[in-house]
């Protein structure tokens, strides 16, 4: 009895839209994966070496240069009445900033009620928030706005008016809004990328393209 | 030479002075050559293209924003 041989595995490709050259996509869906998780990865497993490392260097320089910009307080995520974080929304678009924003969320406001770590990517402290003793310390230690009498128990009830964010907001200023622009601006450009990693290079329909004068091929962009 | 220092000391308080004026525009350039780079990079595969699109998407970018702050600024100038 004739044994079937095993269909070939599908290929997807891409067509080069500037010199009509086939890009092999590897795994799409794993290549727009580790494009989520730190721009430009998933174009390096796809062996797209000059875009992958465009894509990593320029939009991780941006994400941490607005981190900096913004002392390290712009990213995190919050859903709470009061502290609505819709930055976070764009933010996301980077993921090894996203996943540890939303388990220092979900830390925060579950049953340990302290971050890992040194409390990076952790959300603000809100009126009335109740934390633990080690994180109550920590706070105090690193926040040169807050101290013990900032606290009422393990309750932060802060002498000046608004919660933790309201006291980033006035040091920072507008380095804040800045910060928050640049690590926003840098999530949501990367979902372009991750686009990329997906199904290629975008092109113009009508077969002309951006600063370069070569007709983009006809046809589909991607061959399954 | 001695005019490149010239035309260097007087652009300079006139840099200032824009500066000064629009404080978040120096925050702004890096983000506006970023997203060049990024929809160049994603529209083409050759490095010499995305180089060249960068410069294209640059200039129309540019020159866009540069036209929305330029009405801005006038609108804030006479009102």
């Amino acid at each position: 009895m004739a044994q079937r041989a095993n269909p070939p595995k599908p290929r997807f490709v891409a067509v080069s839209p500037d010199d009509g050259t086939t890009i092999d996509l590897a795994n799409p869906a794993l290549a727009a994966f580790l494009s989520w998780l730190v721009p430009g990865l998933g174009q390096l497993y796809q062996g797209r070496w000059f875009k992958g490392t465009v894509f990593m260097v320029s939009l991780m320089a941006t994400f941490l240069a607005g981190l900096w910009i913004g002392g390290g307080t712009v990213v995190y995520a919050s859903w709470r009445p009061g502290d609505r974080r819709l930055e976070f929304i764009g933010q996301a678009g980077i993921g090894v900033a996203a996943i540890p924003s939303l388990v220092q969320a979900a830390l925060v406001s579950g049953s340990a009620k302290q971050p890992l770590g040194y409390g990076w990517f952790a959300p603000p402290l809100l009126r009335g928030q109740e934390v633990s003793e080690s994180y109550r310390q920590q706070v105090i230690a690193s926040d040169p706005e807050i101290g013990p009498e900032d606290f009422a128990g393990m309750r932060f009830t802060p002498r000046q008016p608004g919660d933790q964010s309201s006291l980033w907001r006035r040091r920072l200023g507008r380095h804040f809004d800045f910060g928050t622009l640049y690590t926003t601006l840098a999530g949501l450009l990367n979902l372009l990328v991750i686009y990329d990693a997906w199904a290629g290079p975008l092109r113009h329909e009508s077969g002309k393209d951006d600063g370069d004068a070569s007709p983009t091929p006809g046809g589909s962009s991607k061959g399954r | 030479m001695s005019a490149l220092c010239l035309a260097a000391s007087l652009a300079s308080p006139i840099l200032a002075t824009f500066a000064d004026r629009v404080p978040g525009m120096f925050f702004g350039l890096p983000l506006l050559a970023l997203a060049s780079l990024i929809f160049a990079a994603t529209h083409h595969e050759d490095p010499a293209a995305i180089g060249l699109a960068t410069v294209h998407w640059t200039v129309w970018l540019g020159g866009i924003l540069g036209v929305v702050l330029a009405v801005v600024l006038l609108l804030g100038t006479f009102s």
